[in-house]
């Protein structure tokens, strides 16, 4: 007893001596967190700290020691709501001196105890009611315990209202009892015994799970209180526990007592004081019970008064409950859909944030690899924390923990807001791309294997709407004062600086002007498909407006195109002849087709058709037309049956000045010929369909001379000639036999089943 | 935890045994305390470790803040393999020495290939002297 009274004194001095050190710490903390607010804007992590602010413990020095002093005072002086939560963890050691008659105390309420069962949380009853506190609020998020012991407050509170009064009732009033101080020494004074030892039991505590292993050694060596402890933490026994030790008490109490002082606690101090009070199996879950514990940062091992007890955040305590608990996803205040911070997450113990740093929140996940590298490195880290060697090396480590939880948040939120991207398309090009094709992957397993759906982990950046900026005023960077609108918008021209060479040089050359054209239709197209991948990330209202401007810049495309009807004579002149002739130009075409109108797309169908032999002229060394084939095919798909025969028509027609048909040209072709099978599937399609063919006059006897026309050529075309289509209609044969007779068909059959033959033989060579 | 790829994943690092490579050829070994978005980083408990051949030596140094752009490299330390080295420690006077004589003779053969340079009527431009600019 002398050693613990000592050694609280001693405490009380080194406080003392501190204050004024403390004081422009906690400043110093307001600063910071007034920053960090500033720069991150105020999450409901940092309105919790400010009002945890509100009673900085530096402040109410003066007013607590009165506090303690007169119970009537506290009374008075705490009774705002929430706040006194805090300074009755503050409080206790101010008692410390009072420990003799705080024990006796104890000891009737021990024997009380006995006698009433529901009197065994007599010692948080009756320190809450003394203060009067009115929390409410806080027991939905209590456990259990917590709750029925509230229950007990409000009872007696109801009952008799002054908080002196229902002590007195509870406990037999002793000569102290009637002071505040003595229910706080019990927790400070035995603290205070606790200092001496804690280093020990600390360290004990590393690898023992029972408390009472190093109470019995530590506290009073009474038959009874270890028979207690043997039982573990039975609830009816609870009365004993304070008799037993704060460790104990802690321990049963933690939860009750602990939260309010962590809720509001200053916010720089919360992370080192969190760490400490995560254990439960820790004797020194009661650290923040002490006197005036100020706002620390740095590490506690600086000051002496707490370099004994310090026990590294370490996860590697063998038999904490800290690796067991299933893992929390930290709450990180980020971007708009920042989740809220559930008051549980507070309590994730320490051991929970290295490990939990790897575990993906809905927010943001890993790259792949990278998450699969951290999974076996938290693993390894697991495997290790069972070894006894490791645990001690790393507990060991008092110096730990430096950067606290908020600063490790802080620099993590920082290199976040990095990543923040309006158009990850554009800003992060190469991820979304290797995503796409991760994810095509997975797709083609998954028809392969049959293996059960899995979302491939996905690196969510933030995306962050851009807020309509109203710029009233136009500012020019580096320009003093503002600058006035109209020199801004039509400033005189100072000298003539425009080029002019370009224009001429284009006009000399055919074909750059057509690649010029090119790609300036091609930066209005990147734009179109800008805004159709806007369109399908907004909700369903805003559609129209996106789309009358996705047409608009369409009908733009489609103008710079001039598409028009052209003889084969002015084939070389003609503007989109020229586009299609450049592999760029197709491609602008392809992708342009599906955003097209109908009868828009139709008319690029029956020009590319029409001068089929001109651009597979053209094409001998590109090969590039087959990037058109996809987007025309299904262009050919949305057909009707006449729009269908005129454009079989073009193929069939007889080229000028020459004798050779445009049909039997495509079957050189790959593209050609995949065209050509295109449309006659389609047209086998439509009549084998109950469809209405809504044909015009003679459309069936085009169709017909069609089908003959192409079955002939066909078969006269040695089967060497004729080039694998992209996709053969399984259609096909089922057509040629409506109209042919079966020798033919089994020759064409053979020639157009066979011929993939020969082209594969030819490749590993 | 938000946690990306990239520097922070220093994060996790933090409070490990660390080796870090400065720009200017200096290793340094301490344990990581704290880091921030431009990888600043503070060690603690640091020894600076000089290799000249198969001999190391570990000058202690204590803390170290140093500033992210001068990290080369940086890696943990796995605290149960670090003593299986094949090198062998020396005291620091030993590797002192031996640092200064290594530099001696690279200085020898340096100026040796400049004086060799020069009577064939080239010059290059010193490593120090570029350093300059």
């Amino acid at each position: 007893m002398a050693e613990s009274n000592e050694l609280a004194i001693l405490e009380d001095y080194l406080l003392a001596e501190d204050a004024p050190l403390l004081e422009e710490m906690a400043e110093e903390d307001e600063e910071i967190d007034l920053y960090n607010e500033m720069t991150f804007g105020l999450d409901r992590d940092s309105m919790e700290e400010e009002v945890a602010k509100a009673p900085a413990p530096p402040d109410k020095g003066p007013e607590l020691s009165l506090v303690s002093k007169n119970e009537a005072a506290v009374v008075a002086a705490v009774a705002v709501e929430d706040e006194d939560e805090y300074k009755v963890t503050e409080q206790p050691g101010l008692g410390a001196e009072e420990e003799q008659p705080m024990l006796e105390e104890m000891e009737e309420a021990g024997e009380e105890g006995e006698a009433e069962p529901g009197a065994r949380h007599d010692d948080f009853a009756d320190m809450e009611e003394e203060i009067g506190i009115d929390e409410h609020e806080e027991e939905e998020e209590e456990e259990e315990e917590e709750e029925e012991q509230h229950d007990e407050d409000n009872e007696e509170q109801n009952d008799l209202g002054d908080p002196a009064v229902m002590r007195a009732v509870h406990s037999k009033p002793t000569l102290e009892s009637l002071d505040s101080a003595v229910l706080d020494s019990r927790i400070g004074s035995t603290w205070g015994e606790f200092e001496g030892d804690d280093l020990m039991a600390a360290d004990s505590c590393a690898w023992t799970s029972s408390p009472s292993s190093i109470l019995s050694r530590h506290m009073l060596e009474d038959k009874a209180i270890l028979q207690a402890l043997d039982r573990g933490p039975p609830m009816s026994h609870m009365n004993l526990d304070f008799l037993v030790s704060p460790a104990q008490r802690g321990y049963l109490g933690s939860p009750g007592l602990k939260r309010p002082d962590f809720r509001m606690m200053s916010p720089k101090s919360f992370p080192q004081r969190f760490m400490r009070q995560q254990s439960p199996m820790m004797p020194r879950s009661m650290a923040s019970s002490r006197p005036y514990t100020p706002p620390r940062r740095a590490s506690p091992l600086f000051t002496p008064n707490q370099s004994s007890g310090y026990v590294s955040p370490t996860p590697f305590r063998p038999m904490s409950r800290n690796i067991s608990t299933p893992m929390q996803p930290l709450a990180m205040h980020f971007g708009p859909m920042s989740p809220s911070l559930e008051p549980p997450l507070f309590f994730s113990p320490p051991a929970g944030c290295q490990l939990k740093f790897s575990v993906p929140s809905h927010m943001t996940q890993l790259h792949p690899q990278h998450q699969r590298i951290l999974n076996q490195r938290q693993q390894r880290g697991q495997a290790q924390s069972i070894s006894p060697k490791k645990a001690w090396s790393l507990k060991a480590d008092p110096y730990s923990g430096l950067m606290t939880r908020k600063e490790k948040d802080w620099v993590i939120k920082v290199q976040m807001i990095q990543l923040q991207s309006e158009n990850p398309h554009l800003d992060d090009y190469y991820y979304q791309a290797y995503y796409h094709r991760l994810e095509r992957k997975q797709a083609e397993e998954e028809l392969l294997g049959g293996r059960n759906k899995q979302e491939p982990p996905k690196l969510v950046t933030p995306y962050i709407q851009k807020m309509e900026i109203y710029d009233s005023v136009v500012r020019i960077a580096g320009s003093l004062g503002q600058v006035a609108v109209s020199t801004c918008y039509s400033p005189r021209r100072a000298i003539d600086a425009v080029h002019h060479a370009l224009q001429e040089e284009a006009a000399g050359n055919q074909r750059l002007r057509a690649l010029h054209r090119i790609e300036k239709m091609f930066l209005q197209l990147l734009e179109v498909e800008e805004t159709q991948r806007k369109m399908s990330l907004l909700p369903e209202e805003q559609h129209p407006r996106f789309h009358e401007k996705k047409s608009h810049e369409v009908g733009r495309i489609y103008q710079a195109l001039k598409i028009r009807a052209c003889d084969s004579e002015e084939e070389a002149e003609d503007e989109f002849l020229q586009v299609l002739c450049v592999r760029k130009g197709k491609k602008l075409t392809a992708r342009l087709l599906p955003h097209l109108a109908r009868e828009q797309a139709e008319k690029i169908l029956v020009t590319v058709t029409r001068h089929l032999p001109f651009l597979m002229r053209k094409d001998v060394l590109d090969e590039s037309l087959p990037v058109l084939y996809g987007p025309l095919s299904e262009m050919v798909g949305r057909m009707t049956f006449s729009e269908l025969i005129e454009v079989l028509q073009e193929l069939t027609r007889p080229l000028a000045g020459s004798t050779e048909l445009p049909l039997t040209m495509t079957f050189k072709n790959q593209f050609g010929i995949s065209l050509l099978y295109a449309l006659l599937s389609h047209g086998e399609r439509l009549l084998s369909s109950d469809m209405p063919l809504e044909p015009h006059s003679g459309d069936f006897e085009k169709w017909t001379d069609t089908v003959f026309l192409v079955a002939r050529e066909l078969s006269q075309v040695p089967k060497t000639a004729l080039v694998e289509p992209l996709f053969l209609p399984s259609n096909l044969l089922s057509l040629f036999c409506r109209y042919l007779d079966k020798q033919t068909i089994h020759h064409l059959e053979a020639k157009m089943e066979c011929s993939p033959l020969p082209s594969e033989a030819a490749m590993p060579c | 935890m938000n946690y990306m790829p990239g520097t922070a994943s220093l994060i996790q690092d933090i409070d490990k045994k660390h080796l870090v490579l400065l720009r200017d050829g200096r290793t340094l070994i301490g344990y990581l305390r704290s880091i921030d978005q431009f990888a600043n980083l503070v060690l603690h408990q640091t020894v600076e470790r000089i290799h000249v051949g198969k001999k190391y030596g570990d000058i202690p140094r204590g803390i170290f803040v140093v500033r992210g752009e001068n990290v080369v490299l940086l890696g943990e330390i796995d605290l149960e393999k670090e003593s299986d080295t094949p090198l062998q420690q020396v005291s620091i006077e030993e590797i002192l020495e031996e640092q200064r004589v290594e530099q001696q003779a690279k200085q020898e053969s340096e100026k040796l290939k400049v004086q060799a340079l020069k009577e064939r009527g080239l010059s290059i431009p010193r490593a120090d002297t570029l350093d300059e600019y």
